[in-house]
C-alpha cells in the first residue's frame, strides 16, 4: 500500500509534465480531435429539434418551393401557429391532454404514496408478494392488453370517456411510481413517523404531513415522470377514445400527418407545442431524474 | 385490539393500488387468454363471442405475413436497433466522459445536448423525421438533390430499400440518450485505480478499454440490453406512425400486426393470440437471457 502511494504520483505526473513543457499547442490541437467530433455528433442529434422549430416558423410558400439555401431564412413568422389554432381543434386536444394527464398523475401519486409507505414502513406477511406483483407488472408489455381492456371498457361504457383513459394511465404509471417512492421513503428516518404518531397523527396524516414534505424532491420527480409518460402516450388514447372531442395532443398531432401532408408548417407547429410541456418539466428534474435512473440501472 | 388494527394497516394502505393493478393488469391478462380462443369483432359484446379452439393460434403459425412480422420484429426492430444503440451509446458516453471535455468545461453542455431527443414525445419524434425525410420538401432530400448526390427526391419511408433503415434512424435517435446516460453512470463507477494500475503496466488505451472498461461495464450492459429489448420488441408507435407497416406489409411488426388484426380486420381473438405469442416470446427471452448472463457472471466472480 505505502509503496503504491509513493510510486504512483511520480509515474503518473512525469509524462504529463514533459508533454506540457514540450508543446502546449500540440495538446490543444489534440484536444480538438476529441471536441470537434463530439460536438459534430451532438449537432446531428440536436438538429431535428431545431429544424422542427425552424420549419414551424417558415412561411407556406417557402416550404412548398425549393429555395436556394441563401433564402432559407426569409419571412419567418408565427403564421403556422395561427393556422394551427385557427383551423383545427388543437387547443381542445391540449385541454384534453392536460386534464387526463393531471388527474391520472394525482391518482397515481396518491395511490402510490399509500402503497409505497406501507411497503417501506411495515413488515407484513404478504409484503414480498405485493412487491413481486408490482415488479412483474413492469415487465408485462401493457400494449398487448389492448384487446381485453377495449372489450371490458365497451361493456362498462368507458370507451370515449375521460374516465376510461384516466384509469388506464393511472394503472400504467402506478408500478414505477410505487417503486420509486418506496426508495425515497426508505431514506426518511422512522423516528420522525413515531414522533408524529405520539403527537396523535394517523397513518394517512403521517404520510401526507410528515413523510410527504420531507420526500418532496423525490415526489416531484415521480409527478414529473408520471405526467410526461401520460402526456406522451399514444396507443391507448388512439384506440379507446376515437371521438374527435376527446382526442389527446399526441393523437391529434398524428392525425395531421395525413390531413395536412402539404402543410408541414402546421404539423411542426403542433409538434413544437406538444413538446413544450415535456421539455419544461424535464428540465426541472433533469439532474435528479438522470441520477436516479443511472443509479437504478448500475445498482442492479 | 391495537395490535390487530396495526397488523391490518399495511393491507389497508396497499389495497387501493392493488385493486387498480388487479383490474387493469391481472384481469386483462387472464381475459386475454380467454379471448385468444374466441372469435368476435370490436362491435360485439363479450357475450357474442364464439369459441374457436386453437384456430387463432393455427392462423398465426400458418400465416406467412405473421411469420415475416415476427422476423421484422426480432431482427430489424429489436436486434439491430439495440445493437446500434449499444455501440453508439458507449462511444458517445466515452467521448462525453473524456478528460478533454472536462478540461474545456464542456461536459455539462454535452450532457444536456445529448438528452434533447429524449425530451420529445415519440409521436413528435416521428413527425420531425417524417418532415426531414419528405421526398419533395424534406431538408434531407433538398440537400441530397442540391448537392447532386441524387437526381430526384428519395421517398425514404415509402420504398423497401430504405424504409427499415429510416425507421431504425428514428428509433435509435429517440432512444439513444437513455443508453448514453446509463453507460456514463457505468463508466463513472469504474475505480480509477484500475486504469492507473494499467498505465503502470504500460497498457495502451485500447488494451485498458478491452480489459478494464468492458468487463466493468458488463453488468450495466446486461441491464440495458434487457430493458431496451423488452421495450422495443413491444413498440407500436414508431413503425405505425412512420410507415404504417408499409410499403405494403414490408415493415409490419408484431405490435402493428396485433393492432391491424384486432381493429382493422376486426378480429379481436386473433389480436389477443398475437399478444400472447408476444408476451411468451419476451418471457422466454428474459429467462434465457438472465440464465446465460447470470451464469457467466457467477463463473467470472
Amino acid at each position: 500500500m505505502t509503496a503504491d502511494v509513493t510510486s504512483k504520483p511520480a509515474v503518473r505526473d512525469a509524462p504529463k509534465k514533459v508533454v506540457a513543457r514540450r508543446d502546449p499547442n500540440r495538446r490543444r490541437a489534440r484536444d480538438l480531435l476529441v471536441i470537434v467530433p463530439t460536438f459534430a455528433i451532438l449537432l446531428v442529434i440536436v438538429f431535428p429539434v431545431l429544424w422542427m422549430v425552424f420549419t414551424s416558423l417558415r412561411p407556406t410558400t417557402a416550404l412548398a418551393a425549393r429555395l436556394p439555401w441563401s433564402r432559407y431564412f426569409d419571412g419567418l413568422g408565427f403564421g403556422a401557429y395561427g393556422r394551427l389554432f385557427g383551423n383545427s381543434d388543437f387547443a381542445r386536444y391540449i385541454g384534453n391532454s392536460l386534464l387526463v394527464s393531471a388527474v391520472s398523475t394525482c391518482c397515481t401519486v396518491v395511490l402510490a404514496s399509500l402503497a409505497a409507505y406501507a411497503l417501506s414502513r411495515f413488515v407484513f406477511r404478504l409484503r414480498r408478494t405485493v412487491l413481486m406483483v408490482v415488479l412483474a407488472t413492469q415487465l408485462l408489455p401493457f400494449v398487448v392488453l389492448i384487446t381485453p381492456i377495449y372489450l371490458s371498457f365497451g361493456e362498462l361504457g368507458l370507451l370515449n370517456s375521460y374516465v376510461g383513459l384516466i384509469i388506464v394511465y393511472t394503472a400504467m404509471t402506478l408500478p414505477l411510481a410505487i417503486y420509486l417512492l418506496m426508495g425515497y421513503f426508505d431514506t426518511i428516518p422512522l423516528a420522525l413517523d413515531e414522533a408524529a404518531r405520539i403527537d396523535g397523527c394517523s397513518n394517512v396524516g403521517v404520510i401526507f404531513r410528515v413523510v410527504f414534505p420531507i420526500a418532496l424532491p423525490g415526489i416531484v420527480t415521480v409527478i414529473v415522470t408520471t405526467f410526461i409518460a401520460t402526456w406522451e402516450e399514444y396507443f391507448f388514447a388512439s384506440v379507446l377514445n376515437t371521438s374527435e372531442d376527446l382526442k389527446t395532443v399526441q393523437v391529434g398531432l398524428s392525425s395531421f400527418f395525413g390531413e395536412y401532408t402539404s402543410d408541414w408548417g402546421v404539423i411542426m407547429a403542433a409538434a413544437t407545442v406538444a413538446t413544450i410541456p415535456t421539455i419544461v418539466l424535464f428540465s426541472i428534474v433533469q439532474k435528479r431524474l438522470v441520477a436516479g435512473m443511472a443509479a437504478g440501472s448500475v445498482k442492479e | 385490539m391495537a395490535s390487530r388494527s396495526a397488523r391490518r394497516q399495511p393491507y389497508a394502505l396497499t389495497t387501493p393500488a392493488l385493486i387498480v393493478i388487479g383490474v387493469l393488469f391481472v384481469f386483462p391478462s387472464v381475459y386475454n387468454v380467454v379471448l385468444a380462443f374466441q372469435k368476435l369483432s370490436p362491435y360485439d359484446t363479450p357475450g357474442d363471442a364464439t369459441w374457436v379452439g386453437f384456430d387463432n393460434f393455427k392462423a398465426i403459425f400458418s400465416d406467412p405475413q405473421i411469420g415475416s412480422a415476427t422476423l421484422n420484429t426480432a431482427f430489424w426492430l429489436t436486434a439491430l436497433t439495440v445493437a446500434i444503440r449499444l455501440v453508439l451509446g458507449l462511444g458517445l458516453a466515452l467521448l462525453l466522459q473524456s478528460q478533454v471535455l472536462a478540461r474545456w468545461r464542456l461536459r455539462g453542455v454535452g450532457r444536456t445536448l445529448v438528452l434533447v431527443p429524449w425530451m420529445l414525445p415519440p409521436v413528435v419524434a416521428v413527425a420531425c423525421w417524417k418532415s426531414i425525410f419528405d421526398a419533395n420538401t424534406g431538408v434531407l432530400n433538398q440537400f441530397l438533390v442540391s448537392t447532386h448526390i441524387v437526381s430526384k427526391g428519395v421517398p425514404f419511408l415509402a420504398q423497401t430499400s430504405t424504409a427499415w433503415w429510416s425507421v431504425i434512424a428514428i428509433i435509435v435517435w429517440r432512444e439513444l440518450p437513455f443508453v448514453v446516460i446509463v453507460m456514463m453512470a457505468g463508466l463513472q463507477s469504474i475505480p480509477k485505480e484500475q486504469y492507473e494500475a494499467a498505465a503502470i503496466d504500460s497498457a495502451g488505451r485500447w488494451q485498458s478499454f478491452l480489459h478494464i472498461t468492458l468487463p466493468n461495464l458488463r453488468p450495466v450492459i446486461v441491464v440495458v440490453v434487457l430493458m431496451t429489448v423488452i421495450q422495443t420488441f413491444n413498440n407500436f408507435v414508431y413503425v405505425w406512425l412512420s410507415t404504417g407497416g408499409g410499403p405494403g406489409t414490408y415493415t409490419q411488426v408484431l405490435a402493428t400486426q396485433l393492432y391491424s388484426a384486432a381493429f382493422v380486420a376486426n378480429d379481436l381473438g386473433q389480436g389477443a393470440a398475437i399478444g400472447i405469442v408476444m408476451t411468451a416470446t419476451m418471457a422466454v427471452f428474459a429467462l434465457i437471457y438472465l440464465r446465460v448472463t447470470g451464469d457467466r457472471e457467477g463463473r467470472s466472480a
